[in-house]
């Protein structure tokens, strides 16, 4: 779906790079769970991935040639509140290369997908916190996405809102999206992803299946849980 | 293609934003309405040849009977209220039965040398206008001029002292009131210069740069709720971002216009003010609205891109809006600043619109008059435009 090698980018004013030779394969009807402390690139990555910034070395490659349509869920809820549910799926729908009968037909299938049609003709800055979350994975599902970046979707939601959005990524899984799922949140990562990468400070500092890595195949060690992986791998001390 | 179908969506989006953006719409409209209705009555005489005399309260402490026959030939001339004592000169300015107040001080009539100008006190109250008190000026050197005449007359002789009683204040009114004064643009449009004349165009120029308002109140929105980088996410690319809000809020700046039409034709005058005059040039006044519209949303745009908080761009835009608008007379009409002024204010884009649209308002205008200062409002807006669209990128590349 989508190959990344050597992926090097420093921010304009920076001395050291905020990702540093990345590597990383994502694969159709496969989950990779980004983790990583504050800091440590997550954001820069996807940023990169989106082409929202332009690596300075390394290179996104399809195989085929063929460029995946990429979707991205954001930290914030990148919503426009004055306007309603409905009314912020068809101006992004509008933004989608889709003729506008198309256009109609991706914002009901997202209203659908995330539950939103209670909501979809109240304004946005109305709507509770789970349901803008909701609303916020929707507006990257018009797209029909063939690789979606998640970063942080699940922040300030309740259980019932966070268990409803990991069933719609793990559907997405099912159905042969790739996906890449950033968070702080260990049990997400574990109840999404097959396959994890570990990144600090702009380097990769463990890649591969979860049971793998948790198991130590090959060299390293075992480890009870993700959060005891995490903590061997980045260690105790706290970050920016 | 998919540009500009991505544009006009994001300007469909910008106007539905703004029709829900109350504080936004009051800025864009009814603060130049009410501008232009005060402004209206403000300036009512100032931009007028016409100059009202101040009422006067005079207080004649020269004992002198020409001192006396003086202070009642202007009671009959002018009218004044004749007052006991400096005292009560000023309690009347104070409490403004008279605007102005004239003193004859003893010692006046000086024998036969006549009468004194350094003996005459001339109090002014705090609303005089200038123009005003100018006048009442030359009246008082004018009346006491006539005074030193008749001494004159009746020193030379009986015959040329009745002569000169008899043909007296009628023969020897001062003829200044009765000059006519003419405008260079009359001889085109026979139109006269009035303060709703001045006004609307001036405060329509101010309405339309104050876009900023909402253009960098959106923007900034965008950029902090990751709206911005979530548009680009989907390809849409710095252009279709400008070009959109470019639609939106030109678009905008026509509105504003009709309104500010609305404004000075119909409401200015039923609060007793004089109509607007829309016996215009449209093709000259598209143009003009045009070139002021690309400067202003240019403007706005490189303001808005280039800053990080919307209190930044608010207070910057504003601030910069009013000093440009200061610059080209838009508070004060440029004619009554002083020369040093008035050229300085020829380097402020308000003042290349306000120019324009005042020559359009006063009636036929010609290419001369209208192109270059068009042309200067362009060139503007494309450099202001090209400036926000490096903003975007740069800010872009730093995500």
């Amino acid at each position: 779906m989508l190959i990344a090698e050597g992926l090097r980018y420093t921010y304009p004013g920076q001395s050291s790079p905020a990702l540093d030779g990345v590597d990383l394969v994502l694969r159709r009807g496969h989950a990779v769970g980004l983790l990583g402390p504050n800091g440590s690139g997550k954001s820069t990555l996807i940023g990169v991935l989106l082409g929202l910034s332009r690596p300075q070395s390394g290179q996104l490659r399809s195989p085929g040639d063929i460029a995946p349509t990429i979707a991205w869920v954001p930290q914030d809820l990148a919503l426009y509140p004055q306007m309603s549910c409905r009314e912020n799926l068809a101006f992004f729908a509008a933004m989608l290369p889709l003729p506008r009968g198309e256009q109609a037909v991706r914002v009901d299938e997202a209203i659908a997908a995330c539950a939103l049609a209670e909501f979809a003709d109240q304004s946005s800055q109305t709507c509770s916190g789970g349901v803008r979350r909701r609303l916020n994975i929707a507006v990257a599902l018009l797209a029909r996405p063939d690789l979606l970046l998640l970063d942080e979707p699940t922040v300030g939601v309740d259980p019932q809102t966070r268990g409803f959005l990991l069933e719609q990524v793990r559907a997405l899984v099912r159905r042969g999206t790739a996906v890449l799922y950033a968070t702080h949140y260990m049990e997400e990562v574990e109840a999404v992803c097959d396959r994890i990468l570990l990144m600090d400070q702009g380097r990769v500092l463990a890649e591969g299946h979860l049971d793998g890595l948790l198991r130590g195949d090959g060299d390293g060690p075992a480890f009870d849980s993700l959060e005891a992986l995490f903590m061997h791998h980045t260690r105790r001390s706290l970050r920016d | 293609m998919l540009s500009l179908r991505q544009a006009l969506s994001i300007a469909a989006k910008e106007w539905l934003l703004l029709r829900r953006n109350p504080h936004g719409l009051a800025v864009l409209f009814l603060m130049p309405a009410a501008f232009v209705l005060v402004m209206s009555f403000a300036l009512k005489d100032t931009l007028t040849a016409h100059v009202d005399m101040p009422a006067t309260g005079w207080v004649v402490e020269d004992r002198s009977p020409v001192a006396e026959h003086w202070a009642r030939e202007w009671q009959t001339r002018h009218g004044m209220l004749r007052l006991d004592d400096r005292g009560a000169l000023h309690a009347a300015l104070r409490e403004r039965r008279v605007q102005a107040g004239i003193v004859v001080a003893t010692g006046w009539l000086d024998g036969d040398a006549g009468p004194r100008a350094d003996r005459v006190e001339l109090w002014l109250g705090h609303p005089v206008q200038p123009a005003s008190a100018a006048r009442l000026r030359a009246e008082l050197s004018f009346s006491m001029l006539q005074v030193r005449m008749k001494m004159a007359a009746s020193a030379a002789g009986p015959f040329a002292s009745v002569l000169l009683s008899e043909v007296g204040n009628e023969e020897l009114q001062p003829t200044a009131a009765a000059v006519q004064v003419r405008y260079l643009h009359e001889i085109d449009s026979g139109r006269r210069m009035t303060a709703v004349q001045q006004s609307v165009p001036a405060w329509l120029v101010f309405g339309m740069f104050f876009v900023v308002i909402p253009i960098a109140g959106v923007l900034i929105q965008e950029r902090r709720d990751g709206t911005l980088p979530r548009l680009q996410s989907l390809g849409v690319g710095a252009a279709a971002l400008l070009g959109g809000k470019w639609l939106a809020f030109t678009a905008l700046n026509w509105v504003q216009l009709g309104f500010m039409l609305l404004v000075g034709r119909w409401l200015v005058p039923a609060f007793g003010g004089d109509a607007l005059s829309l016996d215009l040039s449209i093709g000259w006044f598209l143009v003009m609205v045009a070139a002021t519209s690309a400067a202003a949303v240019g403007l706005a745009l490189l303001i808005a891109a280039w800053t990080r908080a919307f209190d930044h761009a608010a207070a910057l835009g504003s601030g910069i809006n009013v000093l440009l608008g200061a610059l080209a007379g838009v508070m004060v009409p440029r004619m009554l600043m002083p020369p040093t002024m008035q050229t300085l204010s020829e380097h402020s884009p308000m003042a290349w619109a306000l120019d324009g649209m005042q020559t359009v308002f006063l009636g036929a205008p010609d290419a001369a008059q209208i192109v270059p200062k068009a042309l200067l409002l362009v060139i503007f807006g494309g450099l202001c435009l090209t400036g926000a669209w490096w903003g975007m990128r740069r800010r872009g590349s730093r995500h």
